[in-house]
């Protein structure tokens, strides 16, 4: 008899899916943990009271991050929608299209690198508008490239069709062209916002360790050997696209295939 | 007033989406042939011929090239394979959300993560402690910080593969392979022949695009190695980083001649994969 691999399989690749989130939570409660420990000596919510008493700044933190993340998804999603228009609808929009793979495919830390200087010489380094900027400038490209096959023979008709019936733009871009891009939008601001939120390298060479986002602090625990704090970091850091997700599973690869 | 509007877009896209990359690159191009920087003195080709000399460019180009590889290879044949077997029970209610719960997480946290399971002091040096299959923490192999880049590897296929399973599955739908196979099944082809004619050709050709940009974004990973890697020779990004915030003046020049280098052959990599093409639907 044939034995059916399937199932334990599947169970297995359930747990290692969420062995890292339990594994995270676990340390984040735990201290005292040293080698050869297999439990540690102490387990409670000492961290995150500690955390949520606001030492160690995680909290603030974790505001910087929704604030410039939501700023980010907010600013690069309506310029990405408005501006896509105009790109799309271009006798030469081949051209500018390869145009904005540049700089969405190029290490964002590397272009961070590259553009320090006209960040400094702004004012704008070190800072939380900076780094807002900063990631702008890659996001943007991301949904850009994200509205590129809304805009097809298709919305330009409804629009002509708004045109003939007398509509002007306001109502050509209220009645027709948002409630048509409506569930698009919504997966664009998600996944800029995860752009934003995930973000290292390019936030901690323009923020130069000021703006401390999730991810500069869980780098910050790493480097201090605070592994309880950063795996409080890194939980505060999923939960929020948890959430997200689950709201969103639907929506998100409906633009890629 | 119909012509002044996609002229503003325009623009505004040139401003925001070209201007800075096109700065940056000048800036770097600049700055690597010593016409702009704080010790420098005007042009000199000093920097890219100890940078060429040196060879550091391309060992470091070459570590990262095959770390990619083998990484987005192994995570594209996993996640062909895992389509392939369970596409049927991956679409149920409790299992369809669980796939998705991967993608929550960035690469920072998957390096945090892996350092603490696979270092030397970490969880499972702590098990095999206990199995008695080691007597002390040195004697636990080196899984992370490793010549191999075992652990950057590893980090980058639990990162990605359950990307590409969710885009197999979605494309398996979309382009109704389940009817095609049935298809191919009625006109006499064996479950073999369905995989390699049917199944493979269409995924593969379909995503191939997506494929290639992810092993681009891997070659200029920057968090996992940062986290992962050892001393020499380092992933790209970690070693442009680490030159251009040297003290030494002239390393600085030298970070920049392996910027540029990079955002050649990364420019070079767009443009073969987005010009000759009409409309590429499936890299968005």
């Amino acid at each position: 008899m044939r034995i059916n691999w399937q199932p334990f399989i599947l169970s297995l690749a359930v747990l290692l899916i969420l062995f890292p989130f339990v594994y995270l939570v676990f340390l984040s409660l735990a201290s005292e943990w040293r080698f050869p420990d297999v439990w540690p000596s102490y387990l409670g919510f000492k961290n995150w009271v500690t955390v949520f008493g606001s030492e160690a700044g995680l909290l603030s933190s974790f505001f910087s991050s929704l604030l410039i993340s939501l700023s980010v998804a907010v600013f690069s999603t309506t310029s990405g929608f408005l501006i896509s228009k105009a790109v799309f609808y271009h006798p030469k929009k081949k051209t500018l299209t390869l145009l904005a793979y540049f700089p969405y495919i190029l290490a964002p830390v590397v272009f961070a690198a590259c553009l320090s200087f006209f960040f400094l010489k702004m004012g704008l380094f070190g800072n939380m508008t900076g780094v807002v900027v900063a990631q702008f400038i890659i996001a943007f490209p991301y949904a850009l490239l994200f509205f590129s096959s809304f805009w097809n023979e298709k919305v330009k008709s409804y629009e002509d069709l708004v045109t003939t019936l007398g509509g002007n733009k306001w109502q050509t871009y209220t009645k027709v062209v948002l409630p048509l891009a409506k569930g698009l939008i919504l997966i664009c601001f998600f996944q800029t916002f995860l752009i934003s939120w995930f973000e290292y390298g390019l936030t901690s060479i323009i923020g130069i360790g000021k703006v401390q986002t999730l991810t500069i602090k869980v780098f910050l625990f790493i480097k201090e050997a605070n592994y309880y704090y950063g795996a409080l970091s890194c939980c505060l850091l999923i939960f929020p696209p948890v959430v997200l997700l689950y709201f969103n599973k639907r929506y998100v690869f409906k633009k890629l295939v | 007033m119909k012509i002044k509007k996609p002229n503003i877009g325009i623009v505004l896209f040139l401003l925001i989406g070209v201007v800075p990359f096109a700065a940056a690159f000048i800036y770097a191009l600049l700055y690597s042939f010593g016409v702009i920087g704080v010790a420098n003195n005007g042009f000199t080709l000093q920097f890219w011929e100890s940078v060429l000399a040196s060879g550091t460019f391309f060992k470091s180009f070459g570590y990262s090239f095959i770390i990619a590889f083998v990484a987005v290879t192994s995570s594209v044949g996993g996640a062909l394979w895992i389509t392939l077997k369970f596409r049927k029970q991956l679409e149920k209610q409790f299992l369809s959300f669980i796939i998705y719960l991967p993608l929550a997480i960035p690469g920072i946290v998957t390096g945090f993560f892996t350092f603490q399971l696979f270092s030397k002091g970490g969880f499972f040096a702590r098990i095999s402690y206990k199995l008695g299959l080691i007597t002390k923490a040195s004697e636990f192999p080196d899984l992370v910080n490793d010549g191999l880049a075992f652990g950057i590897i590893l980090s980058f296929i639990t990162m990605i593969m359950p990307f590409f399973v969710l885009l197999f599955l979605n494309v398996y739908k979309n382009e109704r392979v389940e009817e095609l196979s049935v298809l191919a099944q009625s006109l006499g082809a064996d479950a073999n022949q369905i995989t390699r004619k049917v199944f493979l050709p269409i995924l593969i050709q379909k995503t191939w695009v997506l494929i290639v940009l992810y092993f681009i974004f891997l070659l200029g990973a920057y968090e996992v190695p940062l986290i992962l890697g050892q001393e020499s020779p380092q992933m790209l990004s970690v070693l442009i980083i680490q030159e251009i915030k040297q003290y030494d003046l002239d390393k600085i020049s030298e970070g920049y001649v392996v910027a540029v280098l990079y955002t050649l052959i990364v420019s070079a990599a767009a443009i073969v994969l987005f010009l000759p093409k009409r409309k590429r639907v499936y890299a968005n």
